[in-house]
């Protein structure tokens, strides 16, 4: 058989064309020389049972995976055999999609020597049901804190598998119902974290937590930290959702411009997180209504870093022109990477189409979403 | 069964940027076993190719006769051999025949003929090596499945051919059999000698004096007979849109292997070793990357040792780009040691042929810049042997004056041993 590109000779079974390095498996020229659709692209990583969620999908491909870089055969030594990129490990890079509607990457980036962002993901099949994306930024100046971050994201997920607390008569006992199973969240990632604390650290691991859970249209944010929650309806100026606990984000509350905050001396420096040494445990708590279509975004600050603005992120989501939400996380974890990949990078999604049965309003995702978001955000506040 | 092992040296960081990855691999064997071990025996050839031109004096025959007996005697039972008087026309001197197989298996009786055969030799004619190489080539190919060929060749005088043949004989040989070469006296071409060795992926060396003869022989024959390991191939990998700088044998001696590519695929090339006793030679390797983004990783080159197609040993060649100027500065120390001894031995080399062309100044300028190298990377055998050529007036500063008299011998030891390194000293 020969290449279907080049012509050059393939050995038996190859996947790439040695000679011109395309991919030559079944597809046909004309087919292949198309653009690349990132949607139609397999995911590289098996999911492991490292990562893989309960009820996630079992990981449906195998025998070994093509390079990360260059879709290339890997050598058994690690790196790929034609552009000799060193493959990440699957704690550096790792992708899941539990259902069609919800998936994420969790990225290494470039400048960290390791991946200290965890991300946990659940969903139920049915789009617009119910979601619950994780995520915990591990604090990079501590032991550990890449084993800790996803320990604890995963055990922040597992508190959530199952539906909020609802029918309970009033809003008020619901609301102190649900406030309880996110306490619970947060106890659980906090536990996890401190039973990997090495015995006697002076950098005791540590982690930012926020998780995003959708139930139909309600979406509930929580967060300690500065990872983010957005809600980035199509076409339209997203919202954040999450509160930061930094010193940027107390910053501008006393009137400072966000981006002078953000990217000044301490605009990292985080005031509250998780760990042994966490200062409390309460985390800022939001309940939006989110009309679709549109899309939960829950990421690390390696990805907002480069579009703090949920404008932004919306440029970033509308360039990439997908409702395939692993073609999103792909986009979002490339254009950090693309600006410097400074920092890990996580983003979680779940795709929200319109709601088949409504009608919409004239203005409907901007208004209702900033008037809740309001509301809501005043309540994290007085929490913490 | 012979086994490889391979291992790299090198500084893997390179500054934002940096493009250019050098690396040392060591590649050692081990279980070699000997020619006529596991697969050798009958599978290898050794011919011994004598000059018998007119040139060669009384004293001179004499050694040779006795050198080229002795090297029979140390053939091992059941390796294929002949011996070939070589003149202007080369003479297959043993075994006597005409047509068929030009060689035959060693045993008591053969080596004892063989030796009859090598003192009935006389010297007459001139010297066409190019004739020499022919039929040695020949003769190896009369003998089915040899995976293994390997010559001797002794000359006292140069080539006297037309320009050309010689090349033309060279080119048939490589890569067919291999060829140690050795001049007696001082009228032969270091040049010439040096070319076939260095094509036949052989060592060239001098015998100044007849009584070395026999000791040198010897000592080259067994060298072969140790070789249980036949033709090995160096392979490197380097990744899609990168280049090859070079690959350089840099232990033992320095042998430039770049042109001696071979593709295996579009982005593996493969390079001759030859044939491997139990030792250990290291190769530096160069490759230039595409530059990447501060924090990435990737493999700059494979490097493996290959026999036929069953890579048996590999090493990886690494580049990690970093911002932090203290782990890019650094050069590798054996990555530093070969660049100063192959520039050593390209000192020497140029040195020498300025001297010879009268071109002094040059001569002590690059002769100067051997004895600073020479000594810097502690090669204290072409230290010594420079010092037969020139009066060292400062060695750290390599500034030496050329000896008004110097034994032409010396000048050719120096020449012939320029390639020879030493290993770092841990």
């Amino acid at each position: 058989m020969n290449c279907p590109h080049c012509a050059e000779p393939l050995a038996d079974g190859a996947a790439f064309c040695e000679a011109c390095g395309k991919p030559v498996g079944g597809a046909a020229p004309a087919a292949a020389a198309a653009p690349v659709d990132v949607s139609q692209e397999a995911s590289p990583f098996e999911m492991t049972a490292a990562t893989r969620g309960p009820g996630a999908r079992a990981a449906a491909t195998s025998g070994p995976r093509p390079c990360f870089q260059c879709g290339a055969t890997v050598g058994p030594d690690g790196y790929c055999e034609s552009c000799g990129t060193k493959q990440p490990t699957e704690r550096d890079h790792f992708r899941e999609q539990p259902v069609p509607w919800v998936a994420g990457v969790c990225d290494r980036g470039i400048r960290h020597s390791r991946n200290e962002d965890a991300m946990a993901l659940h969903a139920t099949a049915q789009g617009g049901d119910r979601a619950v994306l994780v995520v915990l930024d591990g604090v990079s100046n501590t032991d550990d804190s890449h084993l800790a971050s996803l320990a604890g994201a995963k055990a922040a997920r597992d508190v959530l598998l199952t539906p909020l607390p609802a029918g309970m008569g009033t809003d008020e006992s619901r609301n102190s119902a649900v406030k309880r199973v996110f306490s619970d969240s947060v106890q659980a990632a906090q536990a996890a974290i401190v039973a990997l604390t090495p015995e006697g650290s002076t950098k005791p691991p540590s982690a930012t937590y926020v998780v995003g859970v959708l139930e139909g249209t309600r979406l509930y944010v929580a967060n300690i930290g500065d990872s983010r929650a957005y809600w980035l309806p199509d076409g339209q100026p997203g919202v954040q959702l999450s509160v930061d606990d930094s010193v940027a984000q107390a910053q501008i509350a006393a009137g400072m411009d966000r981006k002078a905050a953000e990217e000044g001396p301490q605009g990292h420096a985080i005031t509250r997180w998780l760990g042994i040494d966490a200062p409390d445990l309460v985390p800022h708590l939001t309940e939006t209504v989110v009309t679709g279509p549109g899309w939960v975004l829950v990421c690390s600050d390696g990805l907002w870093n480069y579009a703090s603005e949920p404008s932004l992120l919306v440029e970033q989501v509308t360039a990439a022109a997908t409702t395939d939400p692993m073609a999103l996380a792909v986009a979002l974890v490339a254009f950090a990477n693309g600006r410097g990949g400074q920092d890990n990078i996580t983003a979680a999604l779940a795709r929200v189409e319109a709601a088949p049965t409504e009608a919409a309003p004239a203005d409907p995702a901007a208004g209702q979403n900033a008037a809740t978001d309001q509301q809501a955000e005043g309540e994290g506040q007085a929490d913490g | 069964m012979a086994e490889f092992t391979a291992s790299v040296y090198q500084n893997e960081f390179l500054p934002d940027g940096g493009t250019d990855v050098n690396a040392i691999v060591t590649v050692s064997c081990t279980g070699a076993g000997s020619v006529s071990s596991g697969s050798g025996g009958g599978t290898a050839g050794e011919i011994i190719i004598v000059d018998t031109s007119g040139s060669m004096g009384p004293q001179t025959m004499a050694a040779a006769k006795q050198a080229a007996a002795t090297a029979v005697g140390e053939i091992v039972d059941g390796v294929w051999f002949a011996v070939i008087a070589g003149s202007d026309r080369a003479m297959l001197a043993y075994p006597q025949v005409s047509a068929g197989p030009g060689m035959v298996q060693a045993n008591a009786e053969t080596r004892a003929e063989a030796q009859n055969a090598v003192a009935r030799f006389v010297g007459s004619g001139g010297t066409a090596m190019s004739t020499w190489l022919d039929l040695a080539g020949q003769l190896f190919s009369s003998i089915e499945g040899l995976t293994q060929r390997h010559a001797i060749l002794l000359t006292d005088g140069e080539n006297r051919e037309d320009s050309g043949k010689l090349d033309r004989a060279i080119q048939k040989a490589t890569g067919y059999f291999q060829c140690d070469c050795r001049g007696a006296g001082t009228d032969w071409q270091v040049e010439e000698l040096r070319r076939i060795a260095q094509a036949l992926l052989g060592t060239v060396d001098i015998i100044p004096s007849p009584d070395q003869m026999v000791a040198q022989f010897q000592q080259m024959m067994q060298a072969s007979m140790a070789r249980g390991v036949a033709d090995a191939q160096l392979r490197v990998w380097a990744p899609q849109g990168s280049q090859v700088l070079f690959v350089r044998q840099v232990a033992p001696t320095v042998e430039d292997l770049t042109a001696r590519r071979t593709a295996v695929n579009p982005l593996t090339g493969s390079y001759p070793t030859g044939a491997w006793s139990d030792e250990s030679r290291d190769y530096h390797v160069a490759v230039r990357v595409a530059a990447k983004a501060i924090g990435q990783e990737q493999l700059a080159a494979r490097v493996q040792l290959a026999i036929g197609d069953d890579v048996l040993a590999q090493a990886l060649v690494k580049a990690t780009w970093s911002n932090d100027s203290e782990l890019t500065a650094k050069i590798d120390k054996q990555v530093a040691h070969y660049t100063g001894q192959t520039e050593l031995a390209a000192m020497i080399q140029e040195g020498l042929a300025a001297k010879a062309s009268g071109d002094e100044a040059t001569a002590t300028t690059k002769l100067g810049r051997a004895v600073q190298l020479a000594a810097a990377t502690g090669n204290d055998e072409a230290t010594s042997k420079l010092r037969k050529v020139v009066d060292v007036d400062n060695e750290a500063e390599g500034t030496v004056r050329l000896k008004r008299t110097v034994a032409k011998a010396d000048e050719m030891a120096l020449d012939t041993a320029s390639t020879k390194t030493t290993r770092i000293k841990k």
